[in-house]
């Protein structure tokens, strides 16, 4: 991790009736600590990277209140992790990308809440769901459902979030029940403030440590027959312990409104988003004041009962806003409401699009069809449709005029990414050999997915690359290539990969990009990440790993060498010794080397030495405007110019000013034998006496001899 | 309670861009009024170049500590947007596809320049989508609006664009918080004031009018006005004239007289015709090849303006190194047909067209690189006696003769069938490929039709159609559908 979080580390030091500003994770952050909490782990994730960012970069911090912190080498370690809160009390909270990191962090998930807690456990999970996710879109509510597990849903404001933190652990301590808060994408970047509490410390941390470990109690084993009793205690014990808890500290909130004979049951985290829309709507205000009472949960599993039927009792109908499929919350208060013999109608995904996000078009939809069936006199409905149609206009309107069929601008590699020049070799040799089946991964290679690559026949999940491809490869003539990161490798893919495919005797080609970070998620270190200019491994290195488990056939090439690459890739394709084949594409991240490159650079020129800046160019003249270039390699710094040539139309290839000179364009040049239009031009600053001497006179016979032959 | 009614910001940008910053600006301004401010964005940790939004909402009037804050909303909505901000042209247009710049309450503060999308920039010709139709959105689209390129003008201010887009946006004037206001919050921050501050006045001033952004100079070159040769129409000089001068410079004044005589043919005939023709023939008479590569590597002028975009001082170095690699093809360019044939023949055998070459970097920054390519531009007095001149040459001549013979039979057509020269270009396989499509559509499809001596304004049409297939996609499978599709006259017989 190259990144500072300096200014980050600082508010998270505020005390009592401190201020803080900032974003919705960070300030989740300050709240465990303010919680007392004795570790924190988790698995980097977009949208909640940075909880895990700040506080690993945050040692001084830690070290005062004495908590461990682990970037743990997947979510099934961090959820492992939680175990300390079984027999300990300490708080502990665990961070990482839902669903998917809830998926491998599963089967601890269930082996930790069979036994229960005793000290507060908490999963912070990232909802990656709606506009802006990179994931499949499921609920992490059925984990929570199957392995009871209670799930916080808080009003997506800095106060209501960091509250529900605090209430979190308290809960989770009162029903001896892991916890999950799940935050969606924009309540994690929201920058909002709220005002601070002191930190505080576990009462067993890294500073004050327990005298004596736990004593042995079967009971908190996850293994039968201790098994049976605590799935008997799940429904009878925690489960009405939790209820009481949310009750009693009110943890769900009731907003009154004048129209008593409706009521809106929502998600916590579609508040905002709801009261946005009944203000529009002329339903409330901005300040939060609605015309229809409200119940929001910000506690989603478990429902209480009781306020279900309270609140629905004597209600014509009542609408359930409950993002994501399938409708978990609405089927319970159905059944609650049978139960109970009250005859409230009840509007949920019938009026409401069964999967997606819940933006302002679905609710305002939702409140109009709902307020059409139930008709309460009080409304003017042909006013509210005239509101709710202007939404829907000014939409059809913008789509009028815009007329242009505008393809999407998916993210892609960075200018000068080390990975862009293997899907290059890639596609050569598809020109080659013919198509390849592709199996892709997780990670920044996944954008090979997109042009000009469109490469990948599928995606398994992170690291899991290989594994995809291994009924694939006994079934095709020509042999797979499977892609995995090195933070993929280290997640998930050596065992799920790479081990299997040798205890099955596999064949097949697997590239390993190897640039020295998680980088999709940040720059995170991974074991295999030298820091510095120190070229030891933190932990261990892929290329001796592979060995140890076995891999006979094993490359390492630097990823911009187009062309030993493509002979490295045709090698292993063609090759006659069976096994599996590995290709460690190895180049560092450009994103975190240029940021570090950036300040060497910067303090070499501070101190007079020598800086060699390079960069790559396109002479007009040249380039026929056919873009091959482009098409083998797509960098956001290769562009169009017009051309200036009267004689054609077709726009040229200009290197923009971004180019980070990373050598691929001269590369592809010579291995495509493409054109001869481009040139690296290399910056000299604070060159030697000689050099420069040198320069000078080259510099005049140069332009003697050029001078020669200007056209007269 | 309050009357003030809440005003909402959308910023487009793409990931790298750092749009963030721009918001946090202006969130910490709002902050330091005491506003109610709320912001959040969509963006992924790391992911780089793809559209990402942030979105804003603050209500400008103080509220005291205690007082009931507004809720505001975390996702943008159609119609209900106060101010949109957009780094690129491209991404203005989709935001108010998306509904969100309305004529009766947007303020847009687009940047006219582009980052061109990757199907735009993959096209084998000029894919880009049309300035004036995006332009055309934006006008159409919003309440007020400022239009500039925001990169021209964060050069000329020596400041981020971010810093242009914040002086626009306090220029509105709908969002309570002033040019001073954000100045002190730049201050605040302490990171590269200076810079940032002059970023934002000039972007203040540019959308408030004080200052005038320069229409950019066309950086096309137009067709200069210099008539040289009389005898042909004057609708034509123009071309001609960068003809000659192009071939004067690529060969020699006799070969200029060359290709006068060879237009003469054309010279009475329409003038469309003649056109395409003379634009055509001095593009093919001046084939790409090593000689020509040289020429323009060791211009004089190019160096320095290959100094310019590095950014180099007086003091410092640039060295530059160019990339060759010679193959089969590009050697038997230069040799005489016998020996050329003979390579050529070896290379076809031995799968040797495509891939194998001698990679050669050359420092044309140093005496020796540059002697090394110097030689080559000086040895164009061989290249009348090089195979590939003399294959262009035929290559040419019989490309003359099937415009000419279309032109009897359809004018129209014979305009279209000189066009298919443009397919000819580039270097290596690009041109193997290209001269492979033309071959293909001149012998599947047009000769057959002038043989047969009748053409119809349909086959007009699907010339042009071959054409853009040839074009639409590397592999050749558009164009393999468009010539098994067309009825080609006289194959139903030859079968």
């Amino acid at each position: 991790m190259e990144r500072s979080f300096h200014r980050e580390i600082e508010q998270l030091r505020q005390g009592d009736n401190g201020k803080f500003q900032g974003e919705g994770i960070l300030a989740v952050t300050k709240a465990i600590l303010q919680s007392g909490v004795g570790y924190v782990g988790g698995y980097q994730g977009a949208p909640v990277s940075h909880l895990l960012d700040v506080l690993v970069q945050a040692k001084d911090l830690m070290a005062e209140l004495g908590v461990h912190v682990e970037a743990n080498s997947n979510e099934a370690s961090a959820a492992a992790m939680l175990g300390a809160s079984i027999n300990y009390p300490i708080r502990g909270a665990v961070t990482w990308k839902s669903i998917v990191g809830t998926n491998v962090a599963s089967d601890a998930l269930s082996n930790l809440a069979s036994p229960g807690v005793k000290g507060g456990a908490m999963i912070i999970s990232g909802e990656d769901t709606g506009e802006g996710a990179s994931v499949i879109q499921e609920r992490t509510h059925a984990f929570a459902m199957k392995s009871s597990l209670w799930l916080l849903d808080p009003r997506p404001n800095l106060q209501s979030m960091v509250d529900m933190v605090e209430h979190g652990f308290q809960l989770s301590e009162a029903s001896n029940t892991p916890v999950i808060l799940g935050l969606r994408i924009r309540a994690c970047h929201v920058q909002g403030d709220f005002t601070t509490k002191n930190n505080q410390k576990s009462p067993i941390n890294t500073i004050d440590k327990a005298d004596h470990p736990a004593a042995f109690e079967y009971d908190r084993l996850a293994h039968p027959p201790a098994t049976y009793a605590q799935e008997k205690k799940k429904v009878e014990e925690r489960l009405p312990a939790a209820r009481k808890f949310i009750v009693d500290r009110q943890l769900n909130e009731f907003f009154d409104g004048r129209y008593n004979n409706l009521g809106i049951i929502l998600q916590g985290g579609l508040y905002n988003t709801l009261v946005n829309r009944l203000n529009v709507l002329g339903l409330g205000d901005q300040f939060g004041n609605s015309d229809i009472p409200l119940m929001v949960l910000n506690v989603t599993h478990p429902l209480v009962p009781d306020q279900i039927t309270e609140f629905c009792a004597g209600k014509d109908a009542v609408m359930v806003l409950e993002e994501g499929n399938p409708e978990f919350i609405e089927h319970q208060i159905h059944t609650m409401l049978r139960k109970a013999d009250i005859q409230t109608r009840v509007f949920g995904k019938d009026i409401f699009p069964t999967g997606g996000e819940y933006n302002a078009e679905a609710i305002t939809k939702g409140l109009v069809d709902f307020l059409g069936e139930v008709e309460p006199l009080a409304i003017d409905q042909e006013a509210l449709r005239d509101k709710a149609a202007q939404l829907f206009n000014d939409k059809a309107a913008g789509q009028e005029v815009m007329d242009i069929a505008l393809p999407p601008r998916p993210p892609g590699f960075c200018t000068g990414c080390p990975e862009r020049p293997v899907f290059t070799a890639i596609k050569m040799l598809k020109e080659e050999i013919g198509d390849i089946h592709i199996a892709a991964d997780i990670g920044c290679h996944a954008f090979a997915t997109y042009a000009p690559f469109s490469m990948g026949n599928s995606i398994l999940g992170y690291g899991m690359g290989l594994a995809s491809a291994s009924a694939v490869g006994p079934m095709l003539k020509k042999r797979t290539i499977s892609i995995m990161g090195d933070g993929g490798f280290w997640h998930n893919g050596l065992q799920t990969g790479v081990l299997s495919n040798l205890f099955n005797e596999g064949d097949g080609l697997l590239i390993i990009m190897q640039n020295g970070y998680a980088s999709a998620t940040g720059q995170q270190y991974i074991p295999s990440s030298t820091v510095g200019s120190d070229t030891t491994p933190m932990t261990s290195e892929i290329e001796q790993t592979l060995k140890a488990l076995g891999v006979k056939w094993l490359r390492t090439v630097r990823t911009y060498g187009v062309s030993r690459m493509l002979d490295t890739l045709r090698e292993a394709m063609t090759t006659e010794q069976k096994g599996l084949k590995v290709i460690i594409a190895d180049s560092e991240c450009m994103l975190a080397r240029q940021r570090r490159i950036k300040g060497e650079n910067a303090e070499k020129l501070k101190r007079g030495a020598e800086v060699i800046v390079p960069r790559f160019g396109v002479d007009e003249e040249i380039c026929t405007g056919d873009h091959s270039c482009i098409r083998l390699s797509g960098c956001p710094s290769l562009s169009l110019a017009d051309n200036s040539d009267p004689l054609r139309d077709e726009p040229v290839t200009q290197v923009i000013d971004s180019c980070v000179g990373c050598g691929l364009c001269g590369e592809v040049a010579h291995a495509a034998q493409l054109c001869p239009s481009f040139y690296r031009a290399e910056r000299i600053q604070n060159a030697g006496a000689f050099t420069k001497m040198m320069a000078g006179f080259r510099n005049g016979v140069i332009g003697w001899l050029a001078g020669s032959e200007r056209p007269s | 309670m309050s009357e003030a009614k809440t005003v909402k910001i959308l910023i487009c940008a793409m990931g790298g861009e750092g749009g963030g910053v721009l918001m946090n600006w202006i969130v910490n301004a709002a902050w330091r009024k005491s506003y109610p401010v709320q912001a959040t964005s969509v963006p992924g940790v790391a992911q780089r170049t793809g559209a990402t939004t942030y979105y804003i909402e603050l209500l400008p009037e103080a509220v005291p500590p205690g007082a009931v804050k507004p809720v505001f909303a975390l996702i943008p909505t159609a119609g209900e947007v106060d101010v949109l901000v957009a780094t690129e042209a491209a991404e203005a247009a989709r935001a108010a596809g998306n509904g969100f710049i309305s004529p009766n309450r947007t303020h847009l503060i687009a940047s006219t320049s582009r980052v061109y999308l990757m199907p735009e920039k993959m096209a084998m010709t000029d894919g880009r989508v049309d300035d004036d139709e995006l332009a055309d959105v934006m006008a159409k689209s919003a309440h007020k609006s400022v239009l500039f390129d925001a990169n021209e003008a964060a050069k000329e201010a020596g400041a981020i664009v971010n810093a242009i887009m914040l002086g626009a946006v306090a220029a509105t004037g709908v969002i309570g918080i002033e040019l001073d206001d954000f100045i002190d919050a730049i201050t605040d921050e302490g990171k590269a004031v200076e810079s940032n501050i002059a970023g934002l006045r000039s972007g203040f001033e540019i959308a408030s009018g004080q200052k005038k952004t320069e229409d950019q100079p066309d950086n096309v070159v137009a067709l200069s006005e210099a008539g040289t040769q009389s005898k042909f129409p004057d609708s034509v000089q123009p071309v001609l004239d960068h003809a000659t001068k192009r071939l004067a410079d690529y060969q020699n004044e006799a070969y200029v007289a060359s290709y006068l005589n060879r237009l003469e043919n054309f010279k009475d005939r329409d003038s469309d015709l003649l056109e395409v023709v003379a634009k055509q023939l001095a593009l093919r008479m001046s084939y790409e090849d090593i000689i020509r590569v040289a020429q323009a590597k060791i211009r004089a002028e190019r160096f320095e303006r290959i100094r310019n975009e590095t950014g180099a001082n007086a003091d410092d170095i640039v060295i530059v190194t160019e990339f060759f690699k010679p193959g089969v093809a590009e050697i038997s360019d230069l040799l005489p047909s016998g020996l050329a044939k003979s390579l050529i023949a070896w290379g076809e055998k031995n799968n040797k067209m495509d891939n194998f070459g001698f990679g050669m970097e050359v420092k044309t920054s140093t005496i020796t690189g540059f002697l090394k390519l110097w030689s080559l531009a000086k040895l164009k007095w061989w290249r009348p006696k090089s195979n590939r001149w003399q294959v262009e040459q035929a290559n040419i001549e019989d490309w003359l003769e099937l415009v000419e013979s279309a032109s009897v039979l359809n004018v129209n057509f014979a305009v279209e069938v000189a066009e298919l020269a443009r397919l000819i270009k580039g270097y290596g396989s690009t041109y193997r490929r290209g001269m492979r499509n033309y071959s293909r559509i001149v012998e599947e499809y047009v000769r057959p039709l002038v043989a047969a001596g009748a053409v119809s304004g349909e086959a007009t049409e699907q010339v042009r159609r071959a054409r853009d297939a040839a074009t639409s996609d590397p592999d050749g499978a558009d164009l393999n559908k468009i010539l098994s599709d067309i009825q080609v006259p006289g194959t139903i017989a030859a079968e």
